[in-house]
């Protein structure tokens, strides 16, 4: 028996740390833990809610505009404000630019060097490459020349000994399995993606000024539309982001999912492997018909226990025996006591750090051992992100999901089971993608619709004014981030923030152990993980960065 | 709170400057210090006898948003930088190594090039009980912060938060996370905003490299290529303001018409950032051109400084107050007391002004040998 | 009326040329600084047209502000030059109270403005020391808003002179903090011209020995019986 430490885990954001324990060749037994904490709901007390979405962005940069969505749908939800309907499709189509971002970064530049080997590359084929690269889509970069150009470029720079970033990766390990054209045409699109997820953000600059950390509005959305001056979004801006919509949607079609299918296909072994929870959970998200009509979304809402796609449980945020997070394995304290969970409106954020001083080896696994709350739906641990939102919306019917799952099940030729699996994440988070840059030209064209019928609102009038505030009010902002469900829970009294709760998806997939023993989705899912070289944790971090971890996020 | 009451000495030792920084500040008349260029003549040395200088990008308390901005670069583009420009041995966002090979990457960068690599912060540092609010393998932030700043040839604080503390460091900053300035002895570049533009990162590195020297820097160790000028004289809005017209509500028809956000609480005014010049994600924008006031995301404490208020609240009135509502107060409250000692007086003073009234006046001609003439005035006299 | 008595008076320089112009000059540029300042914190809505280009007002009040504030500046540094050359109720050392019966004056002073308690004693030429105090004070908050108001025009400026000032903006940890401060000490000249104007006016009327008539033309009157006691 070995336990194996993992810490940092990179290629992800934040402070993440694994333990596992090892026996013959398998996990049995693993602990995450977030090792970075700045007290966002502490700093956030008694302050202005209408402020509260700048602070809470800050949460984190990867996923940069969720929480600013949750937040101010938090305090419009208590304040009872209803947004215009372009302010919506704005959020919408921020929020889908966001995914597409989010999702293509995450693929190959957090994830992709778990399955493409680098140095293997330096011998591929350029021409057999290019007849591969064909093969898979129409993208116009698959010449011999280009990838002999981008064979010499690597080169040269492994050649200069300064390997960078790839330094002391774990090149040449067993699991590696693709060809050497495969892992080339990886590196080629790591490079392209690079350059085009830097294009795409510019919707976010357009609509909200900047990327990362775009600018929201409690009541609306601050960008104004106005067809007679240049000084706001007029035809000018929206060709740009009609342009960059249609560009998104080409790279993602021809590039993203094609590497997706093909790289899927060398590690079908993956489809068994690191599923981990038997339970899913999506709060949905993208109304079409306003946030207040939950069957609108685009994404739906509800639960499923025990893979069992037959049924979909109701969700609701404003239940207080549904939602709550629990801290016996979390360094805080509830005043109530270790073993209460509460409910995020009543939530309490306490430091209480029990752990080692650093420098330390290994953490108290027995006792506290994260920064993380544990979060749990009518006391089940939940898996929450693209899988679970593909999985409750295949399971309600949903027709554009099941379209291409089934799609990607085929060409796979595997089962719906395979989904439940480190493959199976990873390829969920590829297809709803396809839809959202499908989903986002829909909004964008609605937008159109609006302003040419001379809709040009943007601001719900009159929701400004604290003066008229109930002196005590309450609300939920509920959205589906990149990594999962979200929610912010606000409390106001006297125009200010008597408590503020964020229940991240991070948080809840890669929370310790709650008061039972349960482990949450991370650690559950490294359990029965092959390990082939106890000093080289690849198959680790692979199962792992499915999820796309976020410990800002996570922790906050 | 406490920390404003006007003292300043009193405030910055609140904030953790030493007495000796308060010196600094207080005698040097002219802010445009710099810094000490003999810092960086080990950089330069560096770059000559490397191919590509060795960088280390160390992640701390932050949102890994400077990370993300960095990547969005699109002159030079990142990919250029990474694989061509510098080399990034370690950086926990991008790089290919996890656990212990990551932080063997971090030991032999630092080893085989003493003195010789760049050090990237992302993030700030907390000190709260011995910093166990951010560890990464097991060692605390300041612990990594210290030996990886101790042989860096160069050391640049990314974003707010290593500048200056950002979020976490509001009030009541929980984790008592500070700016890495505050922490090491050597010069630090700060590249405040949160997150910086990313250009203006890309910018600094590569200034160090183009032009074999570091960017002159102003009294906050801010690049002035970057920071010296305040987002309002750059604003493409400033006409608006000049000519006193403004939005006055969300979406009302001057903002439709691009008018100066400054009573929406635009910071412009008072924050020093590139961000209507270079603007953000090659040139397209900024926070204003999209109809949201600066929040003032590159300056100190901006968190503590209301986003949608003109001015801060007044500490220590109570939290709705403003410098006004202060101020006004003390008006209205001199006024009446004014007011009442003006019906007071008229009463009570009377008499003495109907003697007064009997008091003919009676000018006398100055008498020699008395005191001096009372129309001459005291050349030489003293006051008393 | 009652039966007049004569009393011998005398025609007493308190308030020299320059203490005067200083007077009026710092008077109307605190009035302009103070008023121009609020516009700039809190600028009105004057819909004149809709186009920047037609109109320019809060640059011209900002102009003001600034050339006011300049002109403040040089007007108090003579003003500190003429404490140590002008006359003895020009002087410094009768604006730092620093002897024992200066104190004492301004506690009569307390008790005779504030508790409307009888004079005792002789009605002080110059001005009394309680006025001496809050002159002082005064001069603080000027040297203040100076500091302040140069400090920030230094971020806006590349001229020397509110460069000299500049380091009060990273001491005050950024501009933002120095607007909030140089803000609020703006009311404290409200507040001081309210308490100040009211008093001229009430010891001139009390006293009736020109105090009004004194900081426009110079002359004061003194009873001969009280002189040089
Ligand atoms: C009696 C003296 C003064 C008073 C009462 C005064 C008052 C004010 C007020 C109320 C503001 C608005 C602050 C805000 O709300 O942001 C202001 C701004 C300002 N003042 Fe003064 N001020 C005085 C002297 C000065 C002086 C001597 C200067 C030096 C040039 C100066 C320069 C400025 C500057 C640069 C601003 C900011 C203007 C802008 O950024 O548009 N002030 N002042
Ligand atoms: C109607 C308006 C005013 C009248 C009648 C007036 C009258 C006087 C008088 C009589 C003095 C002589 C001091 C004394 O006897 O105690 C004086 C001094 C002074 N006044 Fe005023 N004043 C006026 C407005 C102002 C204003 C608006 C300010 C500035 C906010 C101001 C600032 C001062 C200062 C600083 C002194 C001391 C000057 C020195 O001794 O050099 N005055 N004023
Ligand atoms: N977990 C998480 Fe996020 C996301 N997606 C937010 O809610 O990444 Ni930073
Ligand atoms: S400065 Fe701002 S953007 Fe950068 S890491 Fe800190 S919170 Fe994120
Ligand atoms: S919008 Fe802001 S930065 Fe631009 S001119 Fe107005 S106040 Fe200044
Ligand atoms: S909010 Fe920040 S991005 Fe620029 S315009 Fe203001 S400094
Ligand atoms: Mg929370």
């Amino acid at each position: 028996m070995t336990r194996v430490v993992v810490d940092p885990v990179t290629r992800i954001e934040g402070h993440l740390r694994i333990e596992a324990t090892i026996e013959g060749g398998k996990i049995t037994d693993a602990y995450s833990s977030g090792t970075m904490v700045r007290g966002f709901e502490k700093i956030l007390k008694d302050r202005d809610p209408r402020e509260a979405w700048a602070f809470v962005e800050r949460a984190c940069g990867v996923c940069t505009t969720v929480h600013a969505l949750a937040s101010v749908r938090s305090v419009e939800d208590a304040l009872k404000i209803t947004v215009p309907q372009n302010a919506e499709l704005v959020r919408n189509l921020m929020f889908c630019t966001q995914y597409m971002q989010d999702h293509v970064v995450h693929f190959y530049h957090l994830h992709a060097l778990d399955w493409v080997d680098v140095v293997s590359a330096l011998s591929a084929d350029p021409k057999a490459t290019s007849d591969l690269a064909k093969t898979l889509s129409n993208w116009p970069k698959t010449s011999p020349g280009y990838f002999s150009d981008l064979q010499k470029r690597l080169k040269a720079f492994v050649d200069s000994g300064q390997l960078g970033i790839f330094a002391n990766g774990y090149w040449g390990h067993p699991a590696y399995k693709l060809p050497k054209e495969v892992n080339l045409i990886g590196v080629a699109h790591y490079l392209e993606a690079l350059e085009w997820q830097k294009e795409i953000v510019k919707v976010h600059t357009i609509f909200g000024g900047k990327n990362p950390h775009p600018n929201y509005l409690v009541g609306g959305v601050p960008c104004s539309f106005n067809i007679n001056d240049v000084n706001a979004v007029n035809t000018e801006k929206l060709n740009f982001v009609s342009k960059l919509l249609k560009d998104a949607a080409d790279f993602i079609e021809q590039v993203y999912i094609p590497d997706l299918m093909a790289i899927a296909g060398f590690y079908k072994d993956w489809a068994a492997i690191g599923g981990g929870l038997k339970n899913y959970m999506a709060y949905g998200d993208l109304p079409t018909k306003g946030y207040g009509d939950v069957d609108s979304f685009k994404f739906q809402r509800g639960a499923i226990l025990d893979r069992d796609l037959t049924k979909v449980y109701d969700v609701n945020g404003r239940d207080e025996n549904e939602i709550k997070e629990y801290i016996s394995h979390s360094w805080y304290k509830y005043e109530g006591g270790d073993a209460v969970g509460l409910h995020p409106w009543k939530g309490e954020t306490e430091f209480n750090f029990t752990g080692p001083k650093p420098p330390y080896e290994q953490l108290n696994v027995e006792g506290k051992y994260s920064w993380l709350k544990t979060p749990r739906w009518k006391e089940h641990p939940m898996e929450v992100g693209p899988l679970a939102r593909a999985l409750v919306a295949y399971a309600k019917g949903n027709k554009e999901v099941k379209e291409v799952v089934d799609e990607a099940l085929k060409k796979l030729d595997v089962p719906i089971t395979a989904l439940f699996s480190t493959l199976g994440r990873t390829a969920a988070r590829g297809l709803e993608t396809r839809l959202i840059a499908r989903w986002a030209r829909g909004f964008f064209d609605e937008l159109i619709t609006n302003i040419r019928g001379g809709d040009v609102s943007t601001y719900a009038k009159g929701s400004w004014e604290p003066a008229n505030w109930p002196s005590q009010c309450e609300g939920v902002g509920l959205t589906e981030a990149p990594r999962g469900a979200l929610a912010h829970w606000i409390r106001i009294k006297d125009r200010k923030i008597d408590n503020y709760q964020l229940v991240v998806p991070s948080t809840w997939n890669a929370s310790p152990r709650d008061p039972q023993g349960n482990r949450s989705a991370y650690e559950e899912s490294l359990i029965g993980t092959p390990v082939a070289k106890n000093d080289e944790p690849l198959e680790i971090i692979r199962t792992i960065h499915s999820f796309d971890p976020c410990l800002a996020c996570a922790v906050h | 709170m406490e920390n404003q009451v006007p003292s300043i000495w009193g405030a910055m030792k609140a904030k953790g400057y030493s007495r000796r920084e308060f010196m600094y500040f207080c005698g040097v008349a002219i802010a445009a210090a710099g810094l000490e260029r003999s810092g960086f003549g080990q950089v330069v040395n560096a770059f000559e006898t490397k191919p590509r200088p060795p960088v280390v990008w160390l992640h701390f308390q932050e949102c890994t948003c400077c990370s993300e901005s960095f990547i969005r670069s699109s002159h030079p583009i990142v990919a250029d930088v990474i694989f061509d420009t510098l080399s990034l041995d370690y950086t926990e966002t991008l790089q290919a190594a996890a656990g212990t090979q990551a932080e063997k990457s971090l030991k032999d960068t630092m080893e085989k090039n003493k003195g010789k690599y760049i050090l990237l912060v992302e993030g700030s540092v907390p000190l709260l009980e011995d910093g166990i609010c951010c560890t990464i393998g097991g060692r605390s932030a300041l612990e990594i912060l210290k030996e990886a700043a101790a042989d860096a040839a160069a050391i640049v604080a990314w974003g707010n938060c290593a500048s200056h503390g950002c979020i976490q460091a509001a009030k009541p900053n929980p984790t008592q996370a500070t700016p890495i300035s505050k922490l090491i002895k050597k010069p630090v570049i700060n590249v405040p905003g949160c997150p910086p533009i990313a250009e203006v990162m890309t910018g600094v590195v590569t200034h160090l490299l183009i032009f074999g020297k570091p960017p002159e820097l102003d009294s906050r160790g801010r690049p002035k290529e970057f920071y010296s000028r305040r987002v309002h004289d750059t604003c493409y809005r400033r006409p608006f303001y000049d000519a006193g017209l403004f939005v006055e509500n969300w979406d009302d028809d001057a903002a439709r018409k691009g008018y100066c956000l400054y009573k929406m609480g635009c910071k412009g005014p008072t924050t020093y950032n590139a961000c209507a010049v270079t603007k953000w994600n090659q040139g397209l924008g900024y926070p204003i051109q999209a109809g949201h006031g600066c929040i003032g995301c590159s300056e100190e404490a901006f968190w503590d400084q209301g986003l949608y208020e003109r001015l801060p609240k007044f500490p220590g009135f109570g939290i709705e107050s403003t410098a006004d509502t202060v101020g006004r107060t003390a008006t209205v409250v001199t006024a009446a007391g004014v007011g009442l000692h003006a019906i007071m007086s008229s009463i009570r003073k009377r008499k003495v002004i109907e003697e007064n009234m009997d008091e003919s006046v009676n000018i006398n001609p100055p008498k020699p040998g008395s005191a001096m003439p009372a129309d001459s005035v005291d050349e030489g006299g003293d006051a008393s | 009326m009652a039966t007049a008595t004569t009393l011998p008076y005398r025609r007493v320089y308190v308030w020299e040329l320059p203490v005067r112009v200083f007077h009026w000059v710092n008077a109307i540029s605190i009035v302009l600084l103070a008023v121009t300042g609020f516009l700039i914190g809190w600028p009105q809505t004057i819909w004149m047209s809709d186009e920047p280009y037609q109109q320019y007002w809060f640059g011209w009040v900002r102009f003001i502000h600034f050339a006011a504030g300049y002109i403040f500046f040089f007007n108090l540094l003579f003003r500190v030059y003429w404490s140590f050359v002008g006359n003895e109720y020009a002087r410094w050392s009768s604006y730092i109270p620093h002897r024992k019966e200066q104190f004492l004056n301004a506690w009569e002073t307390l008790k005779v403005d504030i508790l409307q308690t009888k004079e005792k004693g002789k009605i002080s030429v110059g001005h009394n020391y309680l006025a001496a105090l809050t002159y002082l004070g005064l001069f603080f908050v000027m040297l203040f808003q100076v500091v302040t108001g140069f400090g920030l025009y230094a971020g806006m400026s590349d001229a020397w002179l509110p460069w000299l000032f500049a380091w009060i903006v990273p001491l005050m940890g950024g501009d933002a903090w120095v607007r909030q401060w140089h803000h609020i000490a703006m009311w404290a000249f409200v507040v001081f011209t309210v308490i100040h104007v009211y008093l001229s006016f009430y010891h001139d009327v009390v006293e009736g020995r020109g105090t009004i008539s004194a900081i426009v033309g110079g002359w004061k009157f003194e009873r001969d019986d009280e002189f040089d006691k």
